[in-house]
């Protein structure tokens, strides 16, 4: 890539990161404009995958070689598009029970012993082993064993959650409690990171070698929210604060 | 005395988002250094499995994330692919995420040179294939029926990089680096049925629910967000954007702190006043 497209590239990355944060402090043109610009390039971009990666190498390369086979799968394929013309839609029924039956087929099986199976053994298997673990793992299987068995409850309605059954699923309560706070950390430590590298690419188009793309774009942006609140610019129903 | 304590509660959100900002920015442009001394054990797992193959064995690495969460998963990759490098470990490459392939050429466009590896001989990289499962399932009877061609269309059965290399039997290890759920996938449809070792890179929202899988050793390690990309890069003695991150990951997190406490101590102090 030469270089003059690399630093229109760092331009339009820097702009649109910064136009889409702006939202944060007020609603405003430029966001609107880089909102429906990613919408619209995302929109192309799927398009142009689905066209050149798929259809190209999976159906019109294959039918050039004169390999026909591959008109069942895309005819079953197309199918589903006469869902948009009702008069039609029932067509669509056979590529999506081939879907069904064919998406059923692959996931039970694998699920059922990668999840289910496997995960059963893996809670009861560490007590075949006590002998050779540490005070340390055994408490660990029994926490992991002891959680499985109290959530398992919690979630166990033909039973009335009275007595000594509510005990052991408020146990449970305390366990989920748990989990949904460790996602919720790192939900938030994800949120940081991503936030991380858009600033660290903001911070890589301030460079000279970007002629100063992060700066001179915020610049125009806050020269843009002062002049419009000097002009006297109302507040529009869509156009209120972030907070 | 309470209502000047309360307006804390009324306070515009910008001004928490403007200080967050600052936190974030001022250790890209000042590193502070601030140390990561912990690494985790499903880190340290995931680069014993890699550390431990011969020279020569095939890795195969399944780059399945986009640009929205290339700040986690990016350096994670590039730590592995380093490891991988300085293992003299065979790379194959494949996504199935069709906005990886720009970031993985990113990422071949200058690693390989810092080891002196060869395309075709050392490492190969495969087009994008849409619907991942059918692709993993197919791949463990011949290989080659899904990818007959890297992604420049060249015919890869002859390459030195895929000398011995039909089915899963044939490769050591399969790393998968995702923001999805693909991750679940390589190891019930190839993992678990193969029987082959699974590594795993995800972000560090997924981190929590792949617990189950690595109590059972269906998973042999795992590499969350950008800490585990941190942790990586430490264990490979090679620091790139996890470990400059974590400055401003712990930043951040005290700035979360701080805020809980102060409002929780403010709304104490309300109650009894």
């Amino acid at each position: 890539m030469s270089e003059t497209w690399m630093i229109a590239g760092g331009w339009m990355a820097a702009g649109l990161t910064i136009f889409l944060f702006s939202f944060l402090y007020r609603d405003n043109p430029f966001f609107k404009a880089a909102e429906h610009l990613y919408l619209g390039a995302g929109m192309g971009w799927w398009f142009q995958v689905y066209l050149f990666n798929i259809w190209k190498p999976k159906v019109w390369e294959p039918l050039l070689s004169g390999d026909f086979f591959v008109l069942i799968p895309a005819v079953l394929g197309l199918s589903l598009v006469t869902q948009f013309i009702p008069r039609i839609s029932w067509i669509s029924r056979y590529g999506f029970t081939f879907m069904m039956g064919y998406g059923a087929g692959l996931a039970i099986p694998a699920t059922l012993s990668t999840d289910f199976m496997s995960q059963i053994a893996g809670a009861i298997q560490p007590f075949t082993a006590l002998a050779t673990m540490t005070p340390m793992m055994i408490f660990n299987s029994l926490v992991v064993a002891g959680g499985t068995i109290c959530v398992l409850f919690y979630f166990f309605f033909s039973v009335e959650h009275k007595g000594a059954v509510k005990k052991i699923s408020n146990i449970g309560i305390y366990f989920l409690m748990i989990y949904f706070g460790a996602a919720f950390g790192n939900t938030v430590m994800a949120r940081f990171s991503l936030l991380y590298g858009r600033f660290d690419d903001l911070y890589t188009f301030s460079g000279a070698n970007y002629f100063y793309a992060s700066q001179i774009l915020l610049i125009a942006l806050v020269a843009y929210f002062i002049l419009h609140s000097f002009l006297g610019g109302k507040k529009t129903e869509e156009e209120e604060p972030a907070h | 005395m309470k209502e000047t304590l309360q307006k804390f509660f009324k306070m515009d959100r910008r001004w928490i988002f403007l200080v967050l900002a600052v936190v974030l920015f001022v250790p890209i442009m000042r590193p502070l250094g601030l140390p990561n001394k912990t690494i985790s054990r499903d880190a340290r797992n995931a680069f014993d499995y890699v550390d431990a193959l011969k020279p020569g064995a095939f890795l195969l690495l399944s780059l399945d994330y986009d640009p929205s969460t290339r700040p986690e998963l990016h350096p994670q990759a590039v730590a592995v692919i380093r490891h991988a490098f300085k293992k003299n470990l065979r790379i194959g490459v494949v996504t199935y995420i069709a906005g990886s392939t720009g970031l993985i050429e990113q990422i071949f466009e200058t690693v390989p040179k810092d080891y002196g590896k060869v395309y075709g001989t050392d490492y190969v990289i495969f087009p994008y294939m849409a619907n991942a499962a059918a692709v993993m399932t197919q791949m463990s009877s011949d290989f080659y029926g899904i990818y007959d061609k890297e992604r420049n269309g060249k015919p890869v059965r002859d390459m030195p990089v895929m000398q011995g290399i039909k089915n899963y039997r044939d490769m050591a290890l399969v790393v998968n680096i995702t923001g999805t759920s693909i991750l679940d996938w390589w190891v019930a449809f190839v993992g678990d049925k193969y029987n082959v070792p699974v590594v795993g890179g995800c972000t560090a929202i997924s981190q929590p629910g792949y617990g189950p899988y690595l109590q059972t050793k269906q998973l042999k390690g795992l590499i969350g967000g950008m800490k585990g990309a941190a942790e990586y890069e430490s264990l490979v003695k090679e620091p790139g954007k996890g470990t400059s991150g974590i400055d401003a990951l712990n930043l951040a997190h005290l700035l979360v702190l701080a805020l809980i406490l102060t409002s929780n101590i403010i709304l104490l102090i309300i109650k009894h006043l």
